[in-house]
């Protein structure tokens, strides 16, 4: 596939995008997509992929059968014209592959007739009950959107934008190894509130939840709707409305007999009066299978592999999918294998990878979304739909969104507990005490060190709750789990505690690694407070404070850079040094520095002065010399004199406390070098001291 | 008596001595017990670990609000023996101390000194004459106390010219100096907020120039913790599992090669890159096929399979006891940090290039190792903290001290790569019956996927058959023919059978050779 690749390039508003999706034109894909089709079957057509185009391509839906697959619906079409522009929807009914590929609804309409698709739109809008909303959405923000739509998942089925930069670098457009659900031309399809309200409940428009509903706020919603649809401004009330449709009744009596000719009403949710009656299949070839223009018939542009597959399965459509298959095709319908990997099989694929974020500190695990595997009997019968219907969500640091998809995965939970059973492995009665033990940083194995506990954030790295350890996971998957977690997901950073079923802990409960675990589930069950070993908090124990003598202490500080040389006097006035530019940066009184984190913490951040009056030298100008920090030297006082060479000539600078306020010397061999441009900070006065000249300048400053 | 630090008046003021008995850290009596509980369980009865000093602060050291607890916060981050017998040890919060008298064996007569303080993460120091190199994340610094108080008062700068963006990961390692003098320097990869590795010589390693600039020399290391140079005076470096590095590997450092990770390679394109990769470079393929794709990547002389060797190299240090560390003089010696181990590995060159097995050693340290320094007495220092990731072991931190205690441990001492198989040799004489059986040995091979991901597993596993062991007439060695070896591939062998003359189980029945090339003859 990766052969076929052109890149393609998309107008929009006069801003040329290219997109990375390999594939759009539609003259080398006319065919509908289903996406699990083009990754999982295509290559090698079967009689399970076949099964899977009979589902998603609505054939169930006009000659029955139960696939076993949620059903696939066509959007809800009563108020389509409060939705959509008029003209979209006609541009859409003439010919729906051109105008949005890889769309699944079929040529229905006959070919080359404005009026059919003028009275069908006519016949569309009569069905409006609800009146265009004259909600308004004020204040919008593009680029933020473009942000969302790029992280909280929406591009693990859509094509990302090639304009949009992840963190890691854009992928490569020839690393697409399959297509992406592409868009209408949005801005000629929505109005921007009319975008809105698809995004904020698309089940509304799409109950069978192809198009899956995440949890945004309003402003997510709005900004969603400003990037989808290229409004760059920030008043949303700006942007165009969707556009009056007056009905015309005898077009929509003639519309309405055309929608029950064309049998619309098979896959789309209308009145009665057009309800289409089941068409069995005689044979299992011919018809809309052969792409061909018969009158009546709709038409799919199927692609080989798709007619190859569906004529497998039509073949032996009367044999019943294992509950093992239905739930792999299940997954691959609603698309969960776009997120998730189950078996070795699916997930991100490269290129996609890239536009999943999280939490660096916890590697891969932090960023990409849990793998399915055995996902029936790991978590309980009760926390799988808790996760479906968004109750329970235990990763809270993936930035991708894990969608919710209503009624369509209600029987999801059942079929994969029943497809992934084995044999259970009871634990043995758990010490409750010994888990607190286990679970704590007291002697312990320090779970609580990478994991939260209930609302305690974890000390370390913040990795998931395990307080609902109970009520989330089966203990035989558990106990499989704990001995090598790396075998359940490669690249976790969880480590064994029971390296080949060897507790490392020999302390606790004998190293019995069974009792152990049923320790730690028994003390999650329990519910009795939480893990021992939770350190009181140190805040202002590291406070430099100089008293005898300076302190010199390296940081990273805000606005001095990542080689700040700090010095701290007694005397209570204090200064940043720049040790890269070797020039003095920030000033201030009173107190110093927190060293807590310079000392401590693992992530290093950028300081600040703990003291107040902080006053700041002007960045060096661009014209200056390049300057070479060399170090510094204490002396009998452990004043740093600080040393650096300028165009090769050694200069020394030094800083001692004044009244209120620091004296600055500088020296050089004036022979060598005739001055030196320096610059003084604002906020202090400045005075040069008497018997300064070059090779041997010195300036008192005061606090104002 | 004065206070060094600054530190507010408070639980740690008593700490701002200059020289401290040692009985005022080591903190109960307890401690010892302790200690000698955990040698008991060493894996390796011929090697004792003694406590020098570990923390009495819980590991729980990814705290936020982690603090070292009493005493001196002795995270060990880079160690080495002044002139005058003294270990310099520097620690992670930015301070160097010199430790006396602890190679005696009195507790009371260890003293410890501070001899620098202020410095940024110093993850290495190396005496070099009068003074120490310490490396800081933005330099490496010469420290030298020029008026003989103890103390340092000179903080010169030796060595710069790489880029510091302020991600907590972008650390240095080193100094290190190799045969020739050069004195080596490894940079991390960023990772994080403020990460940038498109330049500035992130995920390589260089030498320092005359003028106390860096020179890059090796590209495609992620997190290279620790260097070491061999007898032979070449330097190596141990790096860790990650994204596109699969398990622990060892490389031989030298000049315009790349190894694994591609990440920081933008750098290639600044002034003084010694290398320029292809444009196109592998991803997702069997590793074998990787190297031989890319005419500048070499492998790493040597893997360390993920849990067989423990999980994340930090260290190594080459023995050069003489007899006084057992018969290991020459093999250098791997820590590790999240299992807290050490291996042992043998190197051989085969066709001009390093290769060799590693193979375990000793674990049950208190802490994640992070540093190995072999004493004058040729014992081996290990420090250790483990703040800000997982490790085994209770404590926080600490410094412990490896023993030989004179009894020859029973081990594979060198498996070297003949062309029809391998040969072993022994520390002591073998029972020529069980060794002679190739049935007393399994072997099979295996590579890893090179790709972006972090780590990898095993793949395109198979058996080696072992169809003959042929022993040596000094009842020593035996040689292993083989069927079906794999260059590139690493070769584990279980000699779970082979017992010594007077009957013993081997220490360590495994060892991982790492079969870049198979000899000619």
């Amino acid at each position: 596939m990766a052969g076929l690749f052109l890149p393609a390039f998309r107008g929009r508003r006069g801003a040329v995008i290219a997109v990375l999706a390999f594939a759009l034109a539609p003259s080398l894909h006319a065919e509908p997509l289903i996406v699990a089709f083009d990754r999982f079957h295509a290559a090698q057509p079967t009689a399970e992929g076949g099964r899977l185009l009979y589902n998603e391509l609505g054939c169930a839906n006009c000659h029955g059968g139960d696939t076993g697959i949620p059903t696939r619906r066509g959007p809800v079409l009563t108020d389509v014209t409060a939705r959509v522009q008029p003209d979209w929807l006609k541009k859409f009914l003439a010919n729906p592959a051109a105008a949005r590929a890889g769309t699944t609804m079929p040529h229905v309409l006959p070919a080359n007739d404005p009026q059919a698709v003028e009275a069908v739109a006519h016949y569309l809008g009569s069905l409006r009950k609800a009146p265009i909303s004259k909600k308004q959405i004020r204040v919008v923000n593009f680029e933020r959107g473009r942000e969302l739509f790029h992280t909280i998942g929406c591009v693990a089925c859509h094509e990302p934008d090639a304009e949009f930069q992840p963190p890691e670098g854009k992928p490569a457009a020839t690393d697409f190894t399959h297509r992406s659900v592409a868009h209408a031309k949005l801005d000629e399809k929505y109005a921007l509130t009319s975008l809105a309200d698809f995004l904020r409940d698309p089940l509304k428009v799409r109950p069978d939840a192809r198009m899956p509903r995440f949890t945004l706020a309003e402003e997510d919603v709005a900004d969603l709707a400003a990037y989808l649809l290229n409004f760059k401004e920030s008043y949303g009330v700006n942007a165009p409305g969707l556009k009056a449709f007056k009905v015309d009744p005898a077009l929509a009596a003639r519309g309405r007999a055309l929608v029950t000719a064309a049998r619309c009403a098979a896959c789309h949710d209308l009145p009665k009066d057009v309800a289409a009656k089941t068409m069995p299949l005689k044979g299992g070839s011919g018809g809309c299978l052969e792409n061909s223009s018969v009158p009546g018939l709709p038409r799919y542009e199927l692609s080989a592999p798709q007619q190859d597959a569906l004529k497998l399965f039509l073949a032996q459509r009367n044999q019943p999918a294992t509950p093992a298959q239905v739930a792999t095709l299940t997954l691959e319908a609603l698309n969960c294998m776009a997120c998730h990997d189950r078996n070795g099989r699916g997930g991100p694929d490269l290129v996609r990878k890239a536009y999943f974020q999280g939490d660096h500190n916890l590697g891969d695990t932090g960023r990409y979304p849990p793998p399915l595997t055995d996902v029936g009997r790991k978590l309980r019968p009760a926390w799988l739909p808790k996760v479906l219907t968004g109750e329970a969500r235990v990763r809270p640091y993936l930035k991708t969104q894990m969608p919710l998809y209503g009624a369509a995965t209600t029987n999801l939970p059942a079929l994969l507990a029943k497809v992934d059973v084995k044999e259970r492995k009871p634990l043995p009665p758990g010490d409750v005490e010994a888990g607190r033990k286990l679970l704590g940083a007291a002697g312990g194995l320090s779970c609580i060190t990478c994991h939260r506990w209930g609302a305690r954030p974890s000390l370390g790295i913040q990795g998931f709750d395990l307080s609902n350890l109970y009520q989330r996971i089966q203990p035989t998957w558990l106990q499989e789990y704990l001995i090598n977690p790396a075998g359940y997901r490669a690249g976790t950073l969880m480590p064994s505690f029971w390296p080949e079923g060897k507790a490392a802990n020999m302390e606790i409960l004998g190293g019995d690694t069974a009792r152990q675990i049923a320790a730690i589930y028994e003390f999650a069950k329990s519910g009795k407070g939480e893990p021992e070993g939770y350190p009181a908090t140190a805040s202002g124990q590291f406070e430099l404070v100089p008293k005898e003598h300076p302190i010199v202490q390296r940081t990273f500080m805000e606005g001095v850079g990542t080689h700040t040389i700090l010095v701290g006097f007694p005397e209570g006035v204090h200064l940043a040094y720049d040790g890269e530019h070797a020039r003095p940066v920030l000033a201030w009184r009173g107190k110093f520095f927190d060293a807590y984190s310079t000392w401590f913490s693992r992530f290093a951040p950028f300081e600040k002065p703990l003291g107040e009056s902080v006053v700041k030298w002007p960045a060096a100008s661009p014209g200056d010399p390049p300057v070479r920090f060399e170090g510094y030297r204490l002396d009998a006082k452990r004043v740093p004199t600080f040393l650096f060479t300028v165009e090769g000539v050694r200069v020394e600078e030094r800083f001692e406390p004044a009244e209120n306020g620091l004296r600055r010397s500088l020296k050089w061999d004036a022979a060598k070098l005739k001055d030196l441009s320096i610059a003084h900070p604002d906020g202090v006065t400045v005075a040069e001291d008497s018997g300064s000249a070059p090779g041997k300048r010195s300036f008192t400053y005061v606090w104002k | 008596m004065r206070p060094v630090t600054g530190l507010k008046p408070g639980a740690n003021e008593r700490f701002g001595m200059r020289a401290i008995s040692f009985r005022k850290f080591f903190f109960t009596a307890l401690g010892c017990t302790f200690f000698f509980a955990f040698s008991a369980i060493a894996a390796d009865s011929a090697y004792e670990i003694l406590n020098l000093l570990t923390a009495n602060s819980p590991s729980a050291s990814r705290s936020a609000d982690w603090k070292p607890g009493e005493g001196i916060a002795l995270e060990v981050s880079g160690m080495d023996f002044t002139a005058d017998g003294k270990l310099a040890v520097a620690v992670r919060k930015g301070e160097v101390w010199l430790i006396d008298g602890m190679l005696g064996g009195s507790p009371d007569k260890v003293t410890y000194k501070l001899f620098a303080s202020g410095l940024h993460e110093p993850l290495g120091v190396l005496r070099d004459g009068d003074s120490l190199l310490v490396s800081q994340r933005t330099e490496v610094t010469r420290l030298r106390d020029t008026d003989g108080d103890g103390v340092a008062d000179e903080y010169l700068t030796t060595a710069r010219g790489w880029n510091v963006s302020g991600a907590y990961h972008g650390y240095t390692y080193g100094p290190k100096r190799d045969g020739q003098g050069n004195l080596w320097v490894a940079l991390n990869l960023d990772m994080g907020d403020h990460a940038n590795n498109k330049t500035g010589w992130r995920g390589w390693g260089g030498i320092v120039t005359k003028s106390g600039d860096f020179q890059p020399m090796a590209a495609g290391m992620r997190s290279p913790c620790g260097l070491g140079a061999n007898l032979a005076g070449d330097m190596f470096c141990v790096d860790q599992q990650g994204t596109w590095i699969m398990a622990t590997p060892i490389y031989h450092l030298r000049r315009g090669v790349f190894f694994l990770n591609q990440e920081g390679i933008g750098s290639q394109d600044l002034p003084g890159s010694p290398l320029k990769l292809p444009a196109k470079l592998p991803n997702k393929v069997p590793y074998p096929e990787a190297v031989r794709a890319v005419p500048p990547m070499r492998p790493p002389a040597v893997w360390l399979p993920y849990t067989k060797m423990g999980r994340s190299g930090t260290d190594l240090a080459v023995c050069n006891a003489g007899g006084k560390f057992g018969p290991f003089d020459g093999q250098m010696f791997v820590a590790e940090f999240t299992d807290a181990k050490v291996s042992r590995v043998f190197m051989e060159k085969v066709d001009g290039e390093y290769q060799g097995a590693a193979f375990p050693f000793l674990a049950g340290f208190a802490s994640g190792l992070v540093r190995l320094q072999f004493a004058p007495d040729g014992s081996l220092m290990v420090g250790m903290t483990s703040r800000g990731w997982t490790s085994l072991g209770t404590k926080s931190y600490g410094l412990q001290r490896v023993k030989w205690n004179g009894t020859t441990p029973f081990a594979i001492h060198e498996m070297r790569a003949r062309p029809d198989g391998f040969e072993l040799t022994f520390t002591q004489p073998v029972d020529a019956k069980a060794a002679g059986n190739p049935e007393s040995y399994s072997m099979s091979s295996y590579t890893y996927l090179y790709s972006s991901a972090y780590g990898s597993d095993e793949i395109e596993t198979k058996p080696v058959k072992i169809v003959s062991a042929t022993m040596a007439k000094d009842g020593r060695s035996v040689r292993l023919k083989a069927e079906g070896l794999r260059e590139l591939f690493v070769h584990e062998l279980h000699a779970d059978g082979v017992r010594s003359a007077s009957g013993a189980k081997l220490d360590h029945a495994l060892a991982c050779y790492t079969l870049n090339r198979i000899p000619k003859k």
